[in-house]
């Protein structure tokens, strides 16, 4: 087994090592928030933020190597969060006047192709001056990378991911009330503006986290499938929580020793194990 | 008969004021609301009675203050709409179920949400609130439910349990929008009863707004016709549904004599007064 060998090996567990510990901090991050993205139809907007933090991703390369920087680091990541939270503003404020289908359709396409040809621009940058570093493979960036995943970065996942949750946990129950009914939310003393922007922000940190693993493409459907495993599977909301959890983090583990044992992007793999555990678990939910 | 409500001078007791309140959803477009005044005595049981497009959503949303009138003001319980609502003394019932129902919560965990709300994310839920809670489902008739799914009550069961959710808030004033779209008479005048137990043990003031005649005759002690502007109709000796039926045919004819193609008060399910078109 290839992936015992790279996570045991020291000649390449440093390598690996970090990229799973992200991997399962954020089916952690991802997986308790779920089923709220999934019963407040919030899934294309999800959807939205993650494409729109493509054009995060191609500024902060670009913008780095135009000083020198190349490659990918924490700064990176913090400039491409910023980018997708005010995306993700960006398109509840379009919504309101265009429609959330509409608004997200044009704040994806847009930053999609403002990313792409930024990104291109870096890599021009890179290619002309040895001294910056070459950014990540176009394929990491859209379908995932393990090996891309620095100490740092996981570190930093940890970190957004206890934040995330104990935010989860701090709300949890003007969140219930709102997401359960949102005309009366306001008559039981809920802000129901400060708590949708409140999802919007956590729907943003959830996403540019997973991107790392998943990718830009792929990276939403951490916020999707096991949300629906869980509501499938569960018969309470904690229910649902708690097998939200435990499909995702089976999920990004089996995902990963499909990886490793035939080196392909972790994106893909980790969302096919995921949909598998999904339909097995609306099978056993039915059952 | 166009005459403001027979109401104490004073106006301590009023739950809710409403002074000639005018409404438009543009500058230019038609008045949904024009001139209307209304007081609600505390306690009181108003049924307020129109056409669909009438305009009585709108009011019921002025009333909460998630609309704000073209001109006039609104008071309940002495505060704006906003504050009133914030602080948590208007219970409201939309006319469409807005509930999420996949949600998987039992009917307990729904009807414990208002004290959850107000309770601190540390704390746990206190025994006080729970037995309020308790209490609550029983008032509205549905205390054998409390653990079933909220997604798997019948129409009539999950308005119950709405309800229950309303008043364990304990509110002062409670605002209902077309409470009884698809009950049959026989149910509404349950509905009537149920509703008029939960006013007298919350000490509750009481708001339905409805097309349906049956639905006001079961709830409500006085009556006003809405249709762009309102038109009062005191029943001092209680409101029978011999005079109600009166007052019905009598606004009835109002409307289809101002050209109200053809609508009545009684008909469609559906309320379409957001729309600019209404009460022209």
């Amino acid at each position: 087994m290839k992936t015992i060998e790279y996570l045991t090996d020291p000649a390449y567990a440093s390598l690996f090592w970090p990229g799973v510990a992200a991997a399962l901090l954020v089916a952690l991050l991802c997986a308790p928030l779920s089923p709220f993205v999934v019963l407040k139809k919030m899934a294309f907007i999800g959807q939205g933020v993650s494409h729109a933090a493509f054009g995060g991703v191609g500024l902060a390369l670009y913008v780095a190597a135009l000083a020198g920087v190349g490659g990918w680091g924490g700064a990176h990541q913090i400039a491409v969060l910023a980018f997708a939270a005010l995306a993700g503003l960006g398109i509840s404020v379009l919504s309101k006047r265009q429609g959330t289908d509409t608004a997200i359709g044009i704040v994806l396409a847009v930053c999609m192709a403002v990313g792409f040809e930024l990104y291109r621009l870096a890599a021009g940058v890179a290619a002309r001056d040895p001294a910056v570093g070459a950014p990540p493979g176009i394929e990491d960036v859209l379908f995932g990378s393990v090996l891309n995943v620095t100490p740092g970065a996981a570190v930093a996942t940890g970190l957004a991911a206890a934040i995330e949750l104990g935010g989860l946990w701090w709300i949890r129950r003007p969140l219930t009330a709102w997401a359960f009914d949102e005309q009366t939310a306001g008559s039981l003393g809920v802000s129901g503006g400060r708590v949708r922007a409140l999802l919007l922000l956590m729907l943003s940190v959830a996403v540019v986290a997973t991107m790392q693993i998943a990718g830009v493409v792929l990276a939403t459907a951490m916020l999707i499938v096991p949300g629906v495993a869980g509501l499938s599977m569960g018969r309470s909301l904690r229910g649902a929580i708690g097998w939200s959890v435990v499909s995702a983090v089976l999920g990004v583990a089996f995902g990963l020793v499909v990886t490793f044992e035939f080196g392909v992007q972790p994106g893909p793999s980790v969302v096919l194990v995921l949909v598998a555990l999904m339909v097995a678990g609306r099978l056993v939910g039915r059952g | 008969m166009d005459a403001s409500p027979s109401q104490s001078p004073s106006g301590a007791d009023h739950a809710i004021r409403v002074e000639g309140v005018s409404f438009a959803y543009d500058a230019d477009a038609d008045l949904i609301l024009e001139g209307v005044s209304l007081n609600v005595r505390a306690g009181e049981r108003l049924g307020i009675l129109g056409p669909n497009g009438g305009g009585k959503s709108t009011l019921l949303k002025i009333l909460l203050g998630s609309l704000k009138p073209t001109a006039g003001s609104v008071s309940v319980l002495g505060q704006s709409p906003v504050s009133a609502r914030r602080s948590g003394v208007i219970g409201y019932l939309p006319q469409r179920v807005s509930a999420e129902l996949r949600f998987p919560l039992r009917v307990e965990d729904v009807v414990l949400q208002p004290a959850a709300v107000r309770t601190a994310p540390w704390r746990r839920i206190g025994d006080a609130d729970r037995a309020h809670a308790a209490r609550c489902l029983e008032m509205v008739g549905a205390a054998a439910l409390r653990s079933t799914r909220i997604g798997a009550l019948s129409g009539g069961q999950l308005q119950r349990v709405l309800i229950a959710r309303a008043i364990a808030a304990k509110p002062r004033v409670l605002l209902l929008d077309e409470p009884t779209v698809g009950i049959d008479v026989e149910g509404q005048k349950r509905f009537g009863e149920m509703l008029d137990a939960v006013r007298t043990e919350m000490n509750l003031t009481v708001v339905v707004v409805s097309h349906e005649l049956a639905t006001i005759a079961a709830t409500s002690d006085r009556v006003a016709c809405l249709r762009r502007t309102l038109h009062f109709h005191d029943a001092p000796h209680g409101l029978t549904p011999e005079v109600l039926s009166e007052v019905f045919r009598h606004d009835l004819a109002i409307f289809q004599a101002s050209g109200a193609k053809g609508e009545a008060c009684c008909g469609h399910d559906h309320d379409h007064e957001d729309g600019a078109g209404g009460g022209s």
